[in-house]
């Protein structure tokens, strides 16, 4: 027992004594988890505090774009932009706008849309009191075809936000029209009934009422005058709202990838401790050489990587059920922003090889920061259900900028263009951390120990 | 020992001082000597004496503080990869990837000289017979005993055929064959001329090897020439260990 007893106190020795690797024990866990919990908040709450940012545009301006506009700005989890115009063109501008990414819908309440809707009202109730229209009401719903109300959507939104929204819509102006009917119906029922009773009653009218007999079922048109249009904000580029798979796929790959930095950061730290970074640092071969070594091929694992969780998506997942991964029209875009995503991976891998002291630090470091990078970057949840500050944040997170720029060519269905930032960034990225690791590995260690 | 060796310097130390960051006194103060080619030259030290700080710098992986390195003409400082070219190093430790075969670890770092093709087949093959691992040489590394992983560490070091090799405890912590069996291959590399940088804490070893040593205390020389010379000036010491003893003292240093 008392071997045991020695053994446990050695290892606690060895952890007391190794205060940094103690620290990103406890410190870095607890950062996951108020990261995490953080990110997470929002989503628990459907979609929470922080509020999708809508555009809306009401061209109709009479009962039902003023009770949308009421209902939206009463409600928390939007965040309603109004745009007063009849410009097309504005609409386009807007429809861009949310394909960018800035808002994640745009409504747009056509013009005459409370015009039609008391029309055909109007015309549904009177109907349903005439004893022709009995099935006839097919015939009622070409002329009366629904009056849409047009929510152009972010195709990166996650289907459950974009789904919750559309039914919100759908809700209020089958309440507006539920309305807007019985206000109808509660007008003309007095009349229409005194017409009735003086078709019964003929030549006797006025008499004791009690003793016709008026049919008083209404044969009411179930068909509804208001509805909703779903269009993708991408204009030609998407014919379809992306899969949940489109979404995923390049989430948890680039996650994966950046996972790298706990083997090559080991790696790097094994050369140190071994000595055989000294023996090829005496060698006739520069730091440049032995870090893009270990770059290139590590980058090399990340492509492979890369490229069998796609082969994944096209093959494997469909059999089991998932719909098939589209990548989007840009093959130049992908390749690029997954060569920067794996540069990036590789340059904050060398960099922790090089910072951390011991394999026990760099791997639990190199874990947990890429988790939390993850959770910042929206690779767990969307980065617009979180809170402000974390969405601020993100903007910091290298994962962030490769999702971004995957969901911009696989979902958004961008070209090579449209990711330029996300790539420079990533590159921007590689070059800092791998300088970083160079300076410490090659240049201060050499001249100031 | 060859008689043959000529006069030429090949290594010229002076005023070399090493102060490490945050270290109140200097690692190495003021180290002045010179090396003739073929010269087997010891460098003893009690722990903490500057031994490893002194190869780090002449090796060019660390910076002096003060004073110059000059090997075979090129000042270290100034022309690094002109001195790393002529120049092998046996570390302290195994440097060698544990995942990597023998043949591989050879063939690897064989690149990094520069060798290529057959030369460098035939260079990584010379030397795992020279180190008597041919039998093994495609084993991996890690399972090898601590007296082969020190025999393929001294591989290592001399596959590019340097003309002067820096060997920081070579023989440490290895069974008396092994020792005994580096320590002739050692040998075999000074009968061909070649000049080396020994260190150690064996004195028996230094003593039958070195053609000249340096005893190194707390960051300077304080004695050094021929062994033989050295013991024979001292007349109550009878080995070179008794020497070493008696100039560094008995009290532990940490």
């Amino acid at each position: 027992m008392y071997k045991l007893f020695a053994a446990v106190k050695k290892e606690l020795l060895l952890l007391r004594r190794d205060v940094a690797g103690l620290l990103v024990l406890f410190v870095m866990p607890a950062i996951l988890v108020v990261v995490v919990t953080l990110v997470q908040e929002n989503v628990s709450k459907t979609i929470g505090d922080s509020a999708l940012n809508v555009l809306l545009i009401d061209q109709d301006k009479k009962l039902v774009g003023l009770t949308i506009e009421k209902e939206l700005f009463a409600s928390r989890t939007i965040n309603v932009n109004k745009i007063d115009t009849l410009v097309k063109s504005d609409i386009g501008q807007a429809r861009d706008a949310v394909a960018g990414g800035k808002y994640q819908f745009c409504i747009v309440i056509p013009e005459g849309m409370t015009d039609s809707l008391n029309n055909s009202v109007l015309y549904t109730v009177k109907q349903s009191f005439s004893n022709k229209n009995q099935g006839k009401h097919t015939e009622d719903n070409t002329k009366n075809e629904a009056k849409k109300l047009i929510v152009y959507a972010d195709p990166a939104l996650r289907e459950g936000i974009r789904r919750s929204i559309v039914n919100f819509l759908e809700k209020l102006l089958l309440s507006i029209e539920l309305e807007e009917k019985m206000g109808t119906l509660t007008r003309i029922f007095p009349e229409e009934i005194q017409k009735k009773y003086k078709e019964k009653a003929g030549p006797y009218w006025p008499m004791d009422l009690e003793k016709i007999d008026i049919p008083t079922s209404l044969q009411w048109n179930r068909q509804s005058f208001l509805g909703v249009e779903e269009i993708i904000a991408t204009g030609e580029t998407l014919k379809a709202f992306p899969s949940t798979m489109q979404q995923n796929i390049p989430a948890w790959t680039i996650f994966g990838m950046f996972f790298i930095v706990v083997p090559l950061g080991g790696s790097l730290i094994r050369e140190r401790q071994s000595g055989t970074l000294a023996r090829l640092l005496a060698m006739p071969v520069s730091p440049f050489t032995i870090l893009s070594g270990k770059i290139i091929a590590y980058v090399i694992i990340c492509l492979i990587q890369f490229f069998l969780i796609l082969v994944l998506g096209k093959t494997l997942l469909p059999l089991l059920g998932t719909p098939v991964l589209h990548m989007g029209p840009s093959i130049s875009g992908i390749i690029l922003i997954t060569l920067c995503s794996a540069l990036a991976a590789c340059g904050y891998g060398i960099l922790i090889g090089t910072l951390a002291r011991t394999y026990e630090q760099a791997s639990m470091f190199g874990a947990v920061s890429v988790v939390i990078a993850a959770a910042l970057g929206g690779i767990m949840v969307p980065v617009y259900v979180m809170p402000k500050l974390m969405q601020n944040i993100s903007l910091f997170s290298p994962l962030s900028w490769g999702l971004t720029g995957y969901i911009t060519l696989f979902v958004r269905g961008g070209g090579l263009l449209s990711v330029i930032q996300e790539i420079s960034l990533l590159l921007g990225f590689f070059i800092a951390t791998t300088f970083c690791a160079w300076f410490t590995l090659f240049y201060r260690e050499k001249i100031s120990t | 020992m060859s008689d043959d060796r000529s006069n030429k310097k090949v290594l010229i130390v002076e005023n070399l001082v090493k102060t490490y960051k945050n270290s109140p006194t200097p690692a190495v103060n003021g180290l002045n000597f010179s090396i003739l080619e073929g010269d087997v030259f010891g460098l003893l030290g009690p722990n903490g004496a500057g031994k490893t700080t002194t190869i780090s710098i002449m090796t060019t992986l660390i910076k002096p503080t003060e004073g110059k390195v000059n090997i075979f003409g090129f000042d270290v400082e100034n022309n690094p990869v002109q001195v790393k070219k002529t120049i092998g190093l046996v570390p302290q430790d195994i440097a060698l990837y544990v995942g990597l075969t023998a043949r591989e670890n050879l063939r690897f770092f064989g690149h990094m000289y520069g060798l290529k093709g057959s030369y460098l087949e035939i260079r990584v093959s010379e030397c795992l017979d020279f180190v008597g691992l041919t039998p093994s040489a495609d084993h991996r590394v890690g399972t090898f005993s601590g007296g082969m992983k020190r025999r393929a560490n001294l591989a290592a070091g001399i596959l590019h055929k340097p003309r002067l090799i820096f060997l920081d405890e070579p023989t440490v912590g290895i069974d008396p064959q092994s020792r005994s069996m580096l320590l002739e291959k050692l040998i075999h590399l000074r009968e061909e001329g070649v000049t080396m940088v020994y260190t150690t804490h064996y004195m028996e070893e230094a003593q039958s090897l070195c053609s000249s040593i340096a005893i190194m205390d707390e960051g300077r020389i304080i004695m050094q020439g021929p062994p033989s010379q050295l013991i024979e000036k001292h007349q109550e010491c009878r080995n070179l260990e008794d020497l070493f003893i008696k100039m560094t003292g008995k009290h532990l240093r940490d």
